[in-house]
């Protein structure tokens, strides 16, 4: 029993430090490609072509996470929370946002709203205000999944007793709810911040000059200065992670048990309309603009419905690569970083590096993370450059562009968890591995999907890596919306995007909020209790 | 769960992720006698020409799409390991930026004379295979074209403020920069630039983007390359977007040319040249200029229909190979002048 005990910690251990070094050595890539020529970094760093664009990008990443926090957290307590109508359908829908591609949701919803659009409300819907909501709608659900998450396993016990004990739903909330989720909501709003940071689709389209454009516009002509300002990005993920981490308390053990709700009341409709107008601005708007790109190109171009149906056809194959790189890549970045997450919730040195390091590259925009692995494996030994511009090295570009999500989720979860389980079973004789897979296991269930989940619903949208590093010919939606959108063939990224947003859809709502394991853990805590 | 019973599976996991790695890592491999291609040139364009090559060729080809720049950057990453056989550009910039990095091959001779010589780089390392004309699109229902400028140098007048929008970020404006400091010198290019930034010329972050904002008639004018249009138009019908024409003397009306190369570390070289080849012959050329509106560039080819005579358009000559060589004291010049966007 010892040795085996002695095995488990030392695979979960290995496990943990693999991962860490994957998120390292690409962001070492950078910074050796920043620094090569010394000096020049801090010049660039520190210059006023530098530094107000990137005044720029923190003053929207700020807004957008605080935005995202209010709608996301919002959003999460009215679907579990309370008895607001259609509460399914709105789960489901609420999310979704999160898929559209920033820089052809921005268009979208430029093409809806802006001047000459098809509800031509906002005469110039662009620049710092565009920017900050094309960003809070496109992201905010990176709050409401893991808040989801967490509601899903707090205790209602003490939410019960709060109201038995007289307290109104506002002091209930402060009291007995929020500290529960205060952890989730931090780090979902730290994604939004990050992914905010390393945004240049939604900024460029709304016109907004930040650093990513900076990085963009002289990745050619002065590379140094592209990798220097990535490696500002990263420095400054890093900063926000360490800021969080000290931010996220421990809160209440929690066992599971029936979920209470909570009558609206007079608050019922204005809480539909808020949660429809939501919904209405993220999704149905780009939604819109998607089908009149498409039926109005079917119609320019003469071919009508039989171009259409061709046009269907055209993407199977696109569609069929970009729910399996989803899968695949949500799958191993949420069973690969369990060990990296655990470490990273008890506050370990090697945790606080693993996921310091996830939100280094997750900030870096994914033009520069995927030159950065390129970076490394053009350099390595044959066994590993056959790996160059296949699936499995994708999926690793995806699990460590990414893997910021499965971390975290992981992490708060850890944190979160009672300790009097493992201790008894460790009084009763059981090991470790008995104990992770009977009772961790089942308790971190929900936030692994969560992570799992933000992953594949980031993969399905990715775009620079995908184009780089993909197998030649592994076109996916999101390569074929850049292709269209790049030349004026909005017909084609039209039906391509709302292709993109159905199969997202399934896959959420199968994969994410349908999970299993969150049932799983209510049947098993309840028998615990 | 004991001791015993979990070392050996773990053995054997062991051994099965190695046959695993060797399975996918034999599978993945995607077929080594393929030619590579980099393609910044979008599939929709491109893609019919491939498969016509891939026919009459019996040659298989591969293509990588991609942003110009981006697959630049990652041929330079790449170097000797480099899959990439063929490098198709869409701006001369990133043409430029790995002909100086010693990544493109010579093409031969025989290659290179199918276009006019201005049209190919010096050294002869890539060749033009299509020209876009810089223009001026305009709002017909916002803008009387009578009183349109004669030169792109009045937009900067302040009879223009807030008017015009320009993708300064974007790779072919920064060509057209490229290329207006060698015709009219740094001076003027410096003092129209600063022109266009206290305008407060809207800033976009593509040529789709201005010609797409310009038919909704959220502004009015736009400098971009011509062909936008007329995949507008095609979309949209009904746009309100139109075409202007600077007179061919002046440096609005210049001709940038998209060009394709051999990388240095190709070992598929014949076939990269006949691919090339293939793509200034004159039934893809007619193919470039009917179906994506650009000018062709192979000797004695007719411009679709739709387009002006060449002559009209373009009469004043630079040199296409310090595109890629000034790129980065272009863009120095660009944000030095105020001229900061997306």
């Amino acid at each position: 029993m010892a040795q085996t005990s002695g095995r488990f910690n030392r695979l979960a251990r290995f496990g943990a430090v693999a991962m860490v070094l994957a998120f390292v050595i690409p962001l070492a890539g950078l910074a050796w490609g920043a620094l090569r020529v010394p000096g020049e970094a801090a010049g660039v760093a520190f210059s006023s072509t530098a530094l107000v664009p990137f005044s720029r990008s923190l003053a929207v990443a700020l807004t957008a996470s605080s935005l995202a926090a209010i709608l996301g957290t919002a959003s999460a307590w009215l679907i579990s929370r309370s008895d607001i109508p259609g509460r399914r359908l709105i789960a489901v829908l609420v999310n979704l946002p999160l898929v559209i591609p920033s820089f052809v949701g921005a268009f979208a919803l430029r093409f809806a709203f802006g001047q000459g659009g098809l509800i031509p409300a906002i005469p110039r819907f662009d620049g710092f205000v565009g920017a900050a909501i094309a960003l809070t709608l496109f992201s905010f659900p990176y709050v409401t999944l893991p808040v989801l998450a967490r509601l899903s396993v707090a205790p209602p016990a003490i939410e019960e007793s709060a109201r038995m004990l007289g307290s109104g739903p506002v002091t209930i909330f402060k009291d007995a709810v929020w500290p529960q989720i205060r952890p989730a909501v931090w780090s979902g709003s730290m994604l939004v911040f990050l992914y905010s940071l390393s945004d240049f689709g939604a900024v460029s389209i709304m016109r907004y000059d930040t650093v990513t454009r900076v990085i963009f516009s002289s990745r050619l002509s002065s590379p140094s200065t592209a990798l220097t300002l990535g490696l500002l990005l990263a420095v400054t993920a890093i900063v926000a992670d360490s800021l969080t981490r000290r931010r996220t308390a421990r809160y209440r053990k929690s066992s599971a048990d029936a979920v209470v709700t909570y009558p609206l009341l007079v608050w019922r409709w204005p809480a539909v309309a808020a949660m429809w107008l939501v919904i209405g601005l993220g999704l149905i708007a780009p939604l819109l603009a998607f089908g009149a790109w498409w039926i109005r190109g079917a119609g320019a171009s003469g071919d009508g419905l039989a171009g259409m149906v061709q046009g269907l056809g055209d993407l199977v194959s696109p569609l069929l690569n970009t729910a399996m790189a989803g899968g695949v890549s949500a799958v191993v970045a949420a069973a690969l970083l369990i060990p990296l997450g655990r470490e990273a919730g008890r506050g370990t040195l090697l945790g606080k590096l693993g996921s310091r390091a996830a939100a280094a590259t997750y900030a870096l925009p994914g033009i520069l993370a995927a030159l950065a692995v390129v970076f490394v494996v053009v350099r390595a030994p044959g066994p590993i450059f056959v790996f160059y511009q296949t699936f499995p090295l994708l999926v690793a570009v995806y699990v460590v562009n990414f893997g910021a999500y499965s971390v975290r989720t992981t992490a708060d979860a850890v944190a979160s968890m009672p300790a009097v389980y493992p201790e008894m079973a460790s009084t009763l004789g059981a090991g470790p591995a008995k104990r992770f897979f009977t009772i961790e296991l089942p308790l971190l269930g929900p936030a692994i999907a969560a992570g799992g989940g933000l992953v594949l619903l980031s993969v399905l949208k990715e775009l620079p890596a995908t184009l780089l590093l993909a197998p030649i010919g592994f076109d996916t939606l999101a390569t074929r919306i850049w292709d269209a959108t790049g030349e004026g063939f909005l017909a084609d990224a039209g039906l391509a995007s709302l292709v993109l947003v159905v199969l997202s859809g399934v896959l959420t709502w199968s994969l994410v909020l349908r999970n299993p394991t969150i049932r799983t853990v209510r049947i098993s805590a309840r028998k615990d209790s | 769960m004991n001791g015993g019973a979990r070392r050996a599976p773990s053995r054997t996991l062991g051994f099965v992720l190695l046959v695993a790695w060797a399975v996918v890592a034999a599978a993945c491999g995607g077929s080594p006698d393929a030619l590579v291609v980099y393609s910044g040139r979008s599939e929709a364009l491109i893609s019919p020409l491939i498969e016509e090559f891939e026919a009459s060729s019996g040659v298989d080809v591969e293509v990588r799409y991609g942003s110009s720049a981006d697959l630049a950057l990652l041929i330079a990453e790449e170097g000797d390991r480099s899959p990439a056989d063929v490098f198709i550009s869409q701006s001369p910039g990133a043409t430029g930026f790995l002909a100086e990095a010693g990544m493109l091959a010579k093409l031969p001779g025989a290659v290179l004379e199918l276009t006019e010589e201005r049209f190919s780089s010096a050294g002869g390392f890539w060749v033009g295979i299509s020209g876009r004309i810089r223009v001026l699109v305009y709002n017909e229902d916002l803008i009387d074209p009578a009183t349109l400028p004669d030169s792109v140098l009045d937009l900067a007048d302040p009879r223009f403020d807030g008017m015009v929008g320009v993708a300064p970020a974007n790779g072919s404006f920064q060509d057209f920069v490229t290329a207006m400091r060698q015709t009219v010198g740094e001076p003027v290019t410096a003092q129209w630039l600063s022109g266009m930034a206290d305008n407060e010329s809207p800033t976009y972050a593509s040529n789709s983007a201005i010609v797409e904002a310009v038919g909704r008639g959220e502004i009015p004018l736009g400098l971009v390359n011509h062909y936008y249009n007329f995949r507008a138009l095609a979309e949209d019908p009904g746009a309100a977007s139109v075409n202007y024409y600077f007179p061919a003397s002046d440096v609005g009306s210049l001709i940038i040319v998209t060009a394709a190369g051999v990388t240095a570390p190709s070992d598929r070289s014949e076939d990269a040249v006949r691919l090339i080849s293939y793509l200034l012959d004159e039934d893809a050329q007619t193919v470039l200029t009917e179906e994506t509106f650009e000018y062709p560039l192979a000797r004695g080819i007719a411009p679709w229909s739709g387009l002006p005579d060449l002559n009209l358009v373009d009469g004043l000559t630079y040199n296409f190979d310090r595109l890629g060589s000034e790129l980065a004291a272009t863009r120095r010049l660009i944000e030095s002048n105020g001229l900061t966007g997306p």
